[in-house]
């Protein structure tokens, strides 16, 4: 009213009143056309944007990673752990917030994890509305600890300018003993899927369940939030010695140093595969075959070099004559695979051989053929053959190891110095019927159900009663014409020796939870018994003879101070006449007492006369003189003065290499051993000559390879059993009908 | 008239606009309770404190309240006087963002002072009401020129530019311009040139609009207009400059009639970027419905026709143009809001007043309306 009274006090004009009212409408009209517009969008789209929202939502949840079981040794020592792992996650969007993070996130991202600035920039101008990037993978906790201190709210560093970038967990499988029970353990894709070995047969154990973070919509249509923990895996603990697995990977290794690129480019053998079990329970106590991998980086293609290449069957390649052993993988190979044929070859690296491979076991056999006689009744034991050095069976002369014939031969001398001759009179007496079902109860043929992924199926690879010709019987009896894997032989080796108790083979004993209770105990399972105890000792009897007797095939597998008993093989191998061996000792120790069983087997070795199961009896010395003390056996042999130095010396060598591995150091003495070990069974000989009465006992002597030469023909003699080397120029059977054999057994 | 001038005389005719106040609170109010639920999920997240933006908005909501008390006793003519302070004021609160100003998402449009940021670009809203009141007074007759249209336009566009020019801030340079028209458009007779202009612009938005749809390649495009393309079609920008939009649909969508009941919006857990500030129109669509967003919608037309009664009545022209600035600028702000949301018209960054998180924008708003209170009381 003030203003009214002003002189210049502008009045409001009826005009602009109206323009007013004008200006409201136009207001009025927006606000009913924007009414309008909502209303259309809640009507048109209504239904599917509530489906949007709602679906949405599900984005919400998340996968929280369980932990793998671990997998332990007979004594709690880890094999396989899983290891918690991050993986760093930008959140650009919470980054950007505000400028003030930007630089410091940046600058401690680039500190801690070394990422580039200049990446995490452009990502950041590229992406603003970015919540989840992931900056780095599967960091370990003290990698990030560093990062975690800026992070944590409460901590010392703790730096509120560092912002959007926040930790998933995650886990990884590590393997802290590398190539340790390589074969045995398997590993694990990136998802957490196992392969090969314990990890693929004890998947569904190890593996847990995942759990889950998510968001829900109840009845009403609310949303809740629910976590559900995840259930970690449960751990198995083996039967595995993880000191004995040791003892035998570093022999199976040296035995490799020794030999590789020997006669020919790459490895000492094709493969060489040591067993070793519990004799009165079937557990496994060490299982390993050579060539290794390591674990934590499986894909290492310079663990392929030297190894046989095989085809997409996973069959090996044959070499350009049939005297190879096959073609050897060189860097130059690898280089030129293709994906699919370096995968063949990792799949031959990666399966065990101990329990994938089959071969014609050779004259391993020979005790079983026996313990089939004796408990059918079809011998007594006190049978006296005569070798002639061959014998004829169904028209095909099949000849003895010794061509010049060894005499009379009772049934203990048979097997100490692996008669064949002796072996085919023995099948003959026991007939095809009984033979067949023996094979069957000593699980030949099949599968032994051990707990590992990968065993071969070898049903069809023995002969039925129905189908086995005279000739099939003999070579059988010789351990040639069926084919077996490792694992059939030793589980039925050890039902030979321990009373006739045929027990699944295992190699897990126990499943443990996470919280560290016990879930299942696995207990030795006896399923059936082959022999009687009365058999069974006489078996034991003969096998001592191998390695006691004064004309033993095995000697050189006794350890210093150690009487031990087994029996050796030296199997041809198809196609017949192509040099080509696969040589074996398969034993077990003490002597009188059998407690553990042991069988090495050495596929082609790398050696120009591979005919000598002395590259197997070798390493089971060797083994055994370190396993035997280790097991706290008492030793019940006198030393010789040798056998003392070489222990004192090996006690040395335990002290200084057991850990660091001078590869070096170890092919030295690894190739004194060898020597000694030769000069050795050469002294023996020496005094054991006058007795000897054989015809090839009087050959000459090769001062180059320390074999006999025979005059007439000019072939190489074993000098211990008079087997001839190279010579096997003798009748092949009819191979489609996989009943090829001559010569065989050492 | 007369006789009421008379009844009140002895309370010294203090008329108050009761009903105005009444929905001031009311939007301020039911303002801070959608805050409060558009923000806690979001606020606990980054901060651990759900209550985070509701205390952050409360203060500079009670420091509103209280400059409004002061202004509506503050006798608006002497804003003539302070016309010309005032406008300088913004105007080097806006320069000197350019030194002081803390960038935040690659612009520039809060000063901190003293731990209290400010926005320089609400007090410009407020300088160009008074100050463009004031030219128009002054020019009287000579507003008619073409000079004097120039004049009364030319200082809002000062200001405006400024905006622009200095904080990046389109939608705010907008207001200030729209204000400036619709209070030239109030004080000068005549339609046909506003509507030859508001077509030209109408027109001159259509070719951009079409040219910027028909170009193949949108990848070098100035961010602006990568926002038309988008406006087109959200869906087709999902994932990234049409996140915000589709997600503000898909709330609006789902919301339903009645809406799914106060705090239980699903997109305010972080699938609407923002969702305290340009995007709270669409929780309350969500959460209340149709219905809880018309109802604000008819509070707001409450507002702005109180506004228009005051104008009407208001005792001179002075008067009567400071509540039309302000009602412009209400009117202009909560039109846009809501055509962003509903996606009538391309994203730009503009609040609804009173609801959406702002401190400045409070303050500055029930300033405002503080002086339109202060023309009511001298209604005579």
């Amino acid at each position: 009213m003030k203003q009214r009274k002003v002189k210049n006090a502008q009045k409001f004009t009826i005009g602009m009143k109206k323009k007013l009212v004008v200006l409201f409408v136009l207001v009025l009209l927006a606000f009913v056309g924007l009414g309008v517009r909502l209303i259309l969008i809640t009507k048109n789209n209504g239904e599917e944007y509530q489906k949007q929202v709602l679906s949405q939502q599900q984005y919400d949840s998340t996968t929280l990673p369980f932990r793998r079981g671990e997998i332990l040794d007979a004594n709690n020592t880890v094999l396989a752990y899983s290891e918690k792992v991050y993986n760093v996650i930008l959140d650009a969007k919470l980054l950007l917030r505000n400028d003030k993070y930007v630089e410091p996130t940046i600058k401690a991202l680039v500190k801690c994890f070394g990422l580039d600035a200049g990446e995490i920039r452009s990502y950041l101008q590229d992406h603003p509305g970015s919540q989840y990037y992931i900056l780095a993978k599967k960091l370990t906790y003290d990698q990030i600890s560093e990062f975690q201190g800026l992070i944590t709210i409460g901590s010392d560093t703790y730096d509120e300018n560092i912002q959007g970038v926040w930790f998933e967990a995650g886990y990884i499988r590590k393997y802290p003993n590398n190539t340790l029970a390589c074969d045995i353990i398997g590993f694990t894709s990136s998802d957490n899927n196992g392969m090969y070995g314990l990890e693929e047969y004890y998947n569904s154990v190890l593996s847990g369940t995942p759990g889950r973070e998510y968001g829900y919509l109840d009845d009403d249509s609310q949303l809740e939030r629910t976590t559900i923990p995840a259930t970690d895996g449960d751990s198995i603990v083996t039967t595995i010695d993880g000191n004995l697995q040791n003892i035998v990977e570093r022999h199976l290794q040296e035995f490799n140093d020794t030999y590789a690129n020997n006669a020919r480019q790459g490895n000492g053998a094709n493969n060489v595969g040591c067993i070793m079990m519990d004799v009165n329970t079937g557990e496994i106590l060490a299982m390993a075959s050579y060539p290794f991998f390591d674990l934590n980086n499986p894909r290492d293609t310079s663990r392929l070099i030297g190894m046989p290449s095989v085809d997409e069957k996973g069959n090996k390649v044959k070499g350009e004559s049939v005297f190879d052993s096959g073609v050897y993988i060189t860097q130059e190979m690898i280089d030129g695979f293709s994906d699919e044929v370096l995968y063949q070859n990792y799949n031959a690296l990666w399966k065990n051989y101990c329990i994938s491979d089959t071969y014609e076991p050779g004259s391993v056999a020979k005790p079983f053929t026996v313990a089939t006689a004796l408990e059918s009744g079809s011998i007594t034991g006190d049978e006296v053959y005569n070798c002639k050095g061959f014998l004829e069976v169904g028209g095909w002369e099949i000849k003895c190891h010794n061509t010049y014939g060894d005499g009379a031969v009772s049934v203990e001398r048979g097997i100490e110095i692996s008669c064949n001759v002796a072996m085919m009179y023995v099948a003959q007496a026991t007939g095809v019927n009984t033979f067949t079902k023996f094979q069957k109860d000593f699980g030949f043929g099949l599968k032994t159900n051990i707990d590992l992924a990968g065993e071969a199926r070898t049903e069809g690879l023995t002969y039925s009663a129905a189908n086995m010709t005279p000739t099939d019987l003999a070579t059988n009896s010789f351990g040639q014409g069926f084919n077996v894997d490792m694992i059939e032989m030793i589980t039925g080796f050890c039902s030979l020796i321990n009373g006739g108790y045929y027990y699944e083979p295992h190699i897990v004993k126990k499943i443990v939870s996470s919280s560290g209770a016990t879930i299942k105990n696995i207990e030795p399972r006896i399923l059936r018994q082959t022999i009687s105890q009365s058999t069974s000792d006489k078996i034991v009897q003969y096998c001592n003879k191998v390695v006691a007797g004064e004309e033993g095939t095995g000697k050189t597998a006794r350890p210093a101070g150690y009487m031990i008993g087994g029996k050796t093989g030296t199997a041809q191998t198809l196609p017949r006449g192509n040099h080509q061996y696969v040589v074996s000792f398969m034993g077990y120790a003490p002597a009188d007492d059998p407690q553990i069983a042991i069988y090495v087997v050495v596929d082609r070795p790398n050696v120009t006369y591979q005919a000598d199961a002395k590259y197997a009896t070798r390493i089971v010395r060797a083994i055994l003189t370190e396993a035997l003390p280790y097991l706290n056996f008492p030793m019940t042999e006198e030393l010789s003065e040798k056998e003392q130095a070489e222990l004192a010396e090996l006690r040395e060598q335990l002290v200084t290499t057991y850990v660091s591995e001078n590869a070096e150091e170890q092919t030295e003495e690894n190739a004194e051993e060898t020597e000694e070990a030769a000069t050795e069974s050469s002294s023996e000989e020496t005094v054991e000559e006058k007795d000897r009465s054989s015809i090839w006992e009087s050959f000459s002597k090769d001062p180059a390879t320390g074999y006999l030469v025979d005059p007439n023909t000019g072939n190489m003699v074993d000098p211990d059993s008079g087997a001839v080397l190279g010579g096997d120029d003798l009748p092949d059977f009819n191979e489609a009908s996989n009943t090829a054999s001559s010569e065989g057994g050492n | 008239m007369e006789k009421t001038r008379f009844l009140k005389k002895p309370k010294v005719e203090s008329y108050v606009d009761y009903s105005l106040i009444f929905i001031i609170l009311f939007l301020l109010a039911f303002g801070l309770v959608m805050l409060y639920s558009t923000s806690s999920y979001e606020a606990n997240l980054d901060y651990g404190d759900s209550a985070y933006y509701f205390k952050h908005q409360l203060v500079p909501t009670l420091i509103g309240l209280a400059l409004m008390i002061f202004l509506s006793y503050f006798p608006y003519g002497l804003l003539k006087k302070l016309a010309f302070p005032i406008y300088i004021g913004a105007a080097v609160l806006l320069l000197l963002l350019i030194p002081f100003g803390r960038e935040i998402n690659h612009a520039k449009r809060w000063i901190f002072i003293m731990g209290i940021s400010i926005q320089p670009a609400e007090i410009a809203k407020f300088a160009v009401i008074v100050f463009t009141a004031t030219i128009i007074v002054t020019l009287k007759r000579k507003l008619l020129d073409p000079k004097g249209y120039l004049t009364t336009l030319g200082f809002p566009a000062l200001l405006a530019l400024m905006v622009y020019g200095i904080t990046k801030n389109l939608s705010s340079a907008i207001i200030i311009m729209g204000i400036a028209v619709i209070m030239l458009f109030i004080s000068t007779p005549g339609y046909k040139k506003y509507v030859i202009a508001a077509l030209s612009v109408i027109a001159l938005a259509t070719v951009i609009v079409l040219i910027v749809a028909n170009s193949a390649n949108s990848s070098g495009m100035n961010y602006r207009f990568k926002r038309i393309l988008v406006w087109l079609d959200p869906a087709a920008y999902a994932s990234e400059k049409g996140f915000q939009t589709i997600q503000a649909l898909y709330a609006i969508g789902s919301g339903g009639i009645f809406g799914k009941g106060l705090g239980e919006s699903m997109q305010k857990m972080g699938f609407i970027p923002e969702a305290q500030n340009d995007m709270i129109f669409s929780i309350i669509c969500e959460e209340l419905g149709l219905f809880g967003a018309i109802a604000v919608m008819l509070m707001f037309m409450l507002l702005i026709w109180r506004l228009m009664i005051i104008a009407n009545n208001a005792p001179d022209m002075f008067g009567a143009l400071l509540v039309i600035g302000v009602m412009g600028h209400i009117a202009i702000q909560v039109i846009l809001n809501i055509a962003v949301v509903t996606n009538t018209i391309p994203n730009t960054g503009i609040t609804l007043p009173f609801i959406s998180y702002g401190g400045s924008a409070v303050i500055m708003q029930l300033a405002e309306i503080g002086m339109a209170l202060n023309v009511a009381k001298n209604i005579g």
